[in-house]
């Protein structure tokens, strides 16, 4: 370790000296000129790396914790799955009743079904499409609103 | 009517047409071709259309509006020979004078404001190193971590598309040998900064190392930019084979607020402490993405994002462009720059598949080597170019989000690249 501190403490003076010179042909012509240009590249490199590596390490043992505390968390919600299923269900009655059924387009189908699947990722079977028409504000004038009335 | 010809030609004495050379007619030609690339071609217009103005204004003579002697620091009168030999100063007070003038510490920058033009003002936000960390702001405020924090082992990806600038650095010093070329260790480091394929890297590289080469390093670093989806693709396809190319990868795990938010404070720590020269790029970014990500300062980020980002890049693309004078500019050293540019960014895009290449082999054919081209930054395009060419061959393969990673990695990895090249020739 010493050794390499020394060797890249000899390095940096060896480049203040070569950057003293000014002149890119007196720099040429010094004889450690080719040392100094291998060991900038090297640091450089190996720096880029170490520090990246760094932070791989770090994000990778985040990603474990946070994925221990998920796991935890869906094992606690698991108990009170059904409870929410069954919450669900009138929610969906509701707005059924409301309009229109969207259930023979196809390509509406299979869109939806595919985002379910890939937000729930488990099996499930699409019943009933139906558009939910509530009577309240348009999204773009909902977001006007909540735009302008934001504190500050 | 004497009186008015004499008018007349006082008139002409003092126009531009007596004092324009052949050397700015050559430059406002060149000015004029990147507004066709600018305009026509659309080759990063927001920032070659002010460069390329820029580029016209100095150049045309005699309009005031940026004065290279200003920044030159071997033009101060108070290091002019027949002054430190007047008996004004003495002997010691020389030796101390040279020794800062040798630092090139000695700009005055009371000279500069004193009798500076419009574009020597706005040239001291890139000469103080101002404008670059500010663009850096914007950028980490619109960046997503997320894609590089589900999945860590990008970070190396990242690194090895670094390997452009060091390899042309070598490459920039070999030059040197055939005689044709002359780059200070200085010169050599900005040329290879191209290699990061990052603008404002670059420029704050540059301004700090080799400030007269400012205005071709620009060009070149933000022309290659452009030509990503061009230069790319055949040196991916030349090192993957095609059961390669069609690697599909795993869905990316969601990654949590909390994580988001630590992932730049973290960041900003390691990287300043390992690299304090890099803080001003890493650190700024960083910020940005955590007013982003703390979803807490709303109005800050959108100013940052929009206002202040578009403001800085005006600046920043009129003044880079100024300092493409003819003299600094017409030389052997610009075509040098554009090659070894290329050849930077060509060897940064080999350096990354091949590492994705490793990785592939490594994780079981479970990592697409194709995400590695996107280690060299250039934000968004280098990741929409892994995606295109998984497309190539297998048209339902979404690479996008696992090249984000690499990509945004990149930017990190080119700003500590800066920041060592900065801390050993600085």
């Amino acid at each position: 370790m010493n050794n390499a501190l020394v060797f890249l403490s000899e390095g940096a003076s060896v480049i203040d000296r070569l950057q003293g010179l000014g002149d890119a042909k007196k720099q040429l012509a010094d004889p450690d000129y080719w040392s100094s240009v291998g060991i900038i590249a090297l640091t450089g490199i190996l720096v880029v790396f170490l520090i990246l590596i760094i932070l791989i390490f770090m994000f990778w043992l985040l990603g474990v914790i946070f994925k221990a505390v998920d796991k935890a968390k869906s094992a606690n919600a698991e108990g009170n799955t059904k409870q929410n299923v069954e919450e669900v269900k009138p929610a969906v009655e509701v707005v059924s009743a409301a309009e229109e059924d969207y259930s023979n387009d196809e390509e509406l189908v299979a869109v939806i079904s595919a985002a379910i699947a890939a937000y729930t990722e488990q099996s499930f079977t699409v019943k009933s499409i139906r558009k939910h028409n509530p009577r309240t504000r348009s999204a773009w004038s909902a977001a006007g609103i909540s735009e302008n009335t934001r504190p500050f | 009517m004497e009186i008015f010809t004499d008018t007349l030609t006082g008139l002409l004495d003092t126009s531009g047409l007596m004092a324009m050379t052949w050397q700015n007619a050559v430059m406002i030609l060149l000015s004029f071709v990147l507004f066709y690339l600018a305009i026509v071609k659309q080759y990063e217009p927001l920032l070659m259309l002010p460069i390329a103005f820029g580029m016209l204004l100095t150049n045309l003579p005699l309009t005031g509006l940026y004065h290279p002697e200003l920044w030159d620091p071997a033009t101060n009168p108070y290091f002019a020979p027949e002054y430190l030999d007047s008996g004004y100063v003495d002997g010691s007070m020389n030796t101390i004078f040279m020794s800062v003038f040798t630092q090139h510490t000695s700009l005055d920058y009371g000279r500069v404001l004193h009798d500076g033009g419009l574009l020597d003002m706005l040239y001291l936000g890139v000469k103080l190193q101002i404008y670059p960390p500010l663009i850096f702001l914007g950028i980490g405020a619109m960046t997503d971590f997320g894609p590089l924090i589900a999945n860590p082992k990008s970070f190396l990806l990242g690194a090895a598309a670094q390997g452009g600038i060091f390899f042309t650095f070598i490459g920039a010093c070999l030059l040197n040998v055939t005689g044709i070329a002359d780059f200070t260790l200085k010169e050599a480091a900005s040329i290879a900064i191209i290699g990061g394929a990052d603008g404002p890297t670059a420029i704050y590289l540059t301004s700090k190392l080799a400030p007269q080469l400012l205005g071709s390093i620009a060009v070149a670093a933000y022309s290659y930019m452009a030509l990503v989806p061009v230069i790319q693709p055949p040196i991916m396809r030349l090192l993957t084979t095609k059961n390669e190319r069609a690697v599909r990868m795993g869905q990316l795990r969601e990654v949590s607020k909390l994580e988001k938010v630590v992932f730049p404070i973290a960041v900003t720590v390691i990287v300043s402490l390992i690299v304090p020269s890099a803080a001003p790029l890493v650190g700024i970014l960083m910020f940005g993405n955590l007013m982003k990500e703390s979803g807490v300062c709303d109005r800050l980020v959108k100013t940052a994002t929009n206002e202040l980002m578009n403001i800085i890049t005006i600046f920043l693309g009129i003044t880079v462009g100024a300092t493409a004078v003819a003299e600094n500019f017409l030389s052997w050293k610009t075509i040098f720059i554009i090659v070894l540019g290329l050849v930077a960014f060509c060897i940064g895009t080999a350096c990354g598949v091949l590492l994705g290449k490793l990785m592939y082999l490594i994780s079981g054919k479970k990592i697409n080597p194709l995400i590695g081209s996107a280690g060299v930054s250039a934000v968004p395009m280098a990741a929409r170019v892994s995606q295109k060419e998984g497309q190539k061959t297998d048209p339902s393969n979404f690479l996008l989000m696992h090249a984000m990673g690499p990509n945004v990695a990149g930017v990190i990895g080119s700003a500590v690249a800066a920041g060592v090249l900065l801390s050993i020739l600085g």
